[in-house]
C-alpha cells in the first residue's frame, strides 16, 4: 500500500470513485481510495437505481440534469465495455393532493426553466404511459421521459476501473480508522493497513459519513436513516418509467433485468447505522404496491435488503471544504440521491480540490448554509 | 424412468393422469412433482437460459434455484420440481422472462 498520496478519498461508492476518477483525469494521479468493503457495498450498492431530474430545488435540478447528460455517455467517455443498462422510460411521480398538484407545478416551472422537459399529466395520460396503473385517487401526475435507471454497480465499476488506469490506487477491505491533525491542518490518514500521509482528504463516506467528520472533530450536520428495498423475481419487460408517489412513500421501477425494484420510505425509521430489515416492510410495501399495481400481485418477491440514506436538514448535499479544517472536503448528504447527481458531483469535487474554476457553482451546497439559516427545503424526497 | 423399488423408500402407486406438454400428450402420476412426470417421459431439457439461452435440465429440486421455470395453465415462472401434477394440466417452454397477465 502507498504510504503517501496528494489526496485521500475515504469511500468505494459511485462518488468516491467518480471524484477519483475525475482528479486523476484533471492530472492530479497520486489518489488513493479507502473502501471498508468492496466498491458499491455501502449505499450506492443498495439504491433503488433510479435516476431523474425532477426535483424542487435549483441546485439539485442542476445536479441532476448534468449528470443525466453524462449519464448518457458514459460507456464511451469512460471507455466502459459493459452496458451501464441506461434506461430512459423516464419518472412518472403520481399525486393524490390537491397540495401535491400545487407543489409539482411550482416544480415543473422550474424544471423547466433549467431546461428539464418535465409535465404535468392526467390520470388518463398516466394511464397511457403506465397501463397497470391503478387510478383510483390519482389527481394527475408529474412525468419526464428522459429520466429512468442506470445500474449503480456498473456505473461505479466503470469510474473505478477508468481512475485506476490514469493511476489512482483503490484499496478494498481498507477502513480509515482515524484522521492525523496538526492543529487544523490534516496530516496523514491511519487505516487498518497503515497510514498514509497526505494533507487533503475527501469524506464520500456515505451512510458513515458522521463518524468521519468526527475523526477530524467536526460535528456534521448530518444523520443516517435505513431505508429498506425488495427485488422481485424478473419477468418480460411491463413497465417503463420509474413510478414514485411521496403520498404513500414508495417508488417502484422494473429495470432491464426485468425485476422490480421498489422501496419505501418510513416516517417513523429512527436515526442511525442499522442496515437489518424487517418483515413488516414486506407486508407493508406489497400491499401499497398490490393497490396501485394489481398485476403485479403476481410476482415472488425474491429478496430484500436495506441502505443508509445520509440525510441533511434541507435534504441536499453538502459539497465543500471545511473553513475550519482546510482540505477536509465534503460530499456527503446525499439524502437518497447520491447515486443520480453523481457524475457532477465527481467533476466539481475534482475541480475544488484543484482549486479550479468550478463548471457548475455549488456554494449554495456549503457546509455554512446551516449556521446561515439559509436553507431552501427539497421537498421531493420518498 | 422411474424408481419401484428402493431398500428404504415404498412408493404408493397414484392414479394416472393425462397432461399436455409441449402440445403433445403425456401421462404422469396425479400429485408428483409436473418435474418428476417429464423426467419419466425422458424430458431433460427444462429451459434455456434467458441471456446466453444455454440448456438447463433439473438441478436443485426444491424449488430454488429457477432451472425449471414453465408455463403452466398460462402462469409463468412456475417452478414445475415443487408443483404436483393434476390431470388435464397444459405445461410449455417458457421463452424469455416470463409474460405476467396483466387482464388478472
Amino acid at each position: 500500500m502507498k504510504n503517501s498520496a496528494e489526496v485521500v478519498i475515504i469511500g468505494g461508492g459511485v462518488v468516491g470513485c467518480a471524484i477519483a476518477y475525475n482528479l486523476a483525469k484533471m492530472g492530479c494521479k497520486d489518489v488513493v481510495v479507502l473502501e471498508k468493503e468492496y466498491l458499491t457495498s455501502g449505499a450506492t450498492g443498495r439504491c433503488g437505481a433510479g435516476i431523474r431530474q425532477q426535483w424542487g430545488t435549483e441546485m439539485n435540478c442542476r445536479l441532476s440534469k448534468a449528470s443525466m447528460d453524462t449519464f448518457e455517455q458514459l460507456n464511451e467517455m469512460l471507455d466502459y465495455p459493459v452496458d451501464i443498462e441506461l434506461k430512459q422510460d423516464g419518472y412518472l411521480i403520481l399525486a393524490y393532493e390537491e397540495k401535491e398538484i400545487e407543489q409539482f407545478k411550482k416544480n415543473i416551472d422550474l424544471q423547466n426553466r433549467l431546461g428539464i422537459a418535465s409535465k404535468l399529466i392526467t390520470p388518463p395520460e398516466a394511464q397511457e404511459i403506465v397501463p397497470h396503473l391503478n387510478p383510483e385517487g390519482l389527481l394527475g401526475a408529474a412525468f419526464c421521459g428522459r429520466d429512468g435507471h442506470a445500474n449503480p454497480f456498473h456505473v461505479t465499476q466503470a469510474y473505478a476501473d477508468a481512475a485506476r488506469r490514469l493511476g489512482v490506487k483503490i484499496y478494498t477491505y481498507t477502513e480509515c480508522q482515524d484522521i492525523e491533525m496538526k492543529g487544523d491542518k490534516i496530516t496523514g490518514v491511519i487505516t487498518n493497513r497503515g497510514r498514509i500521509n497526505t494533507d487533503k482528504v475527501v469524506n464520500a463516506a456515505g451512510g458513515y459519513s458522521d463518524l468521519i467528520g468526527n475523526m477530524v472533530g467536526l460535528d456534521l450536520p448530518v444523520y443516517s436513516e435505513r431505508h429498506q428495498i425488495m427485488v422481485t423475481e424478473p419477468v418480460n419487460p411491463l413497465q417503463g418509467p420509474m413510478v414514485i408517489s411521496f403520498y404513500h412513500h414508495f417508488y417502484c421501477q422494473q429495470v432491464p433485468h426485468g425485476a422490480f425494484i421498489m422501496g419505501q420510505g418510513d416516517p417513523n425509521e429512527p436515526r442511525g447505522h442499522n442496515i437489518g430489515h424487517s418483515w413488516q416492510f414486506l407486508q407493508e410495501l406489497s400491499q401499497k404496491i398490490g393497490r396501485t399495481f394489481p398485476v403485479l400481485r403476481q410476482l415472488r418477491i425474491v429478496r430484500q435488503w436495506s441502505g443508509l440514506y445520509n440525510m441533511t436538514p434541507d435534504s441536499q448535499p453538502i459539497l465543500c471544504e471545511v473553513p475550519e479544517v482546510p482540505g477536509f472536503f465534503l460530499a456527503i448528504g446525499f439524502s437518497g440521491h447520491g447515486f443520480m447527481i453523481a457524475p457532477m458531483t465527481g467533476t466539481v469535487l475534482a475541480e475544488m480540490i484543484l482549486g479550479k474554476e468550478l463548471s457548475m457553482p455549488v456554494e449554495k451546497l456549503d457546509l455554512g448554509r446551516f449556521d446561515r439559516g439559509e436553507l431552501v427545503l427539497e421537498p421531493s424526497v420518498v | 424412468m422411474r424408481i419401484k423399488n428402493h431398500p428404504i423408500i415404498s412408493f404408493v402407486e397414484k392414479k394416472e393422469v393425462n397432461f399436455r406438454f409441449d402440445g403433445k400428450n403425456l401421462r404422469g402420476q396425479a400429485g408428483e412433482p409436473i418435474a418428476a412426470a417429464l423426467h419419466n417421459a425422458g424430458i431433460k431439457v427444462l429451459r434455456h437460459s434467458p441471456r446466453h439461452n444455454r440448456p438447463r435440465g433439473f438441478f436443485c429440486a426444491i424449488g430454488n434455484c429457477s432451472s425449471c421455470l414453465m408455463v403452466v395453465d398460462g402462469k409463468p415462472n412456475v417452478k414445475i420440481c415443487v408443483t404436483p401434477l393434476q390431470e388435464g394440466m397444459r405445461v410449455e417452454y417458457q421463452e424469455g422472462k416470463g409474460d405476467i397477465d396483466a387482464g388478472n
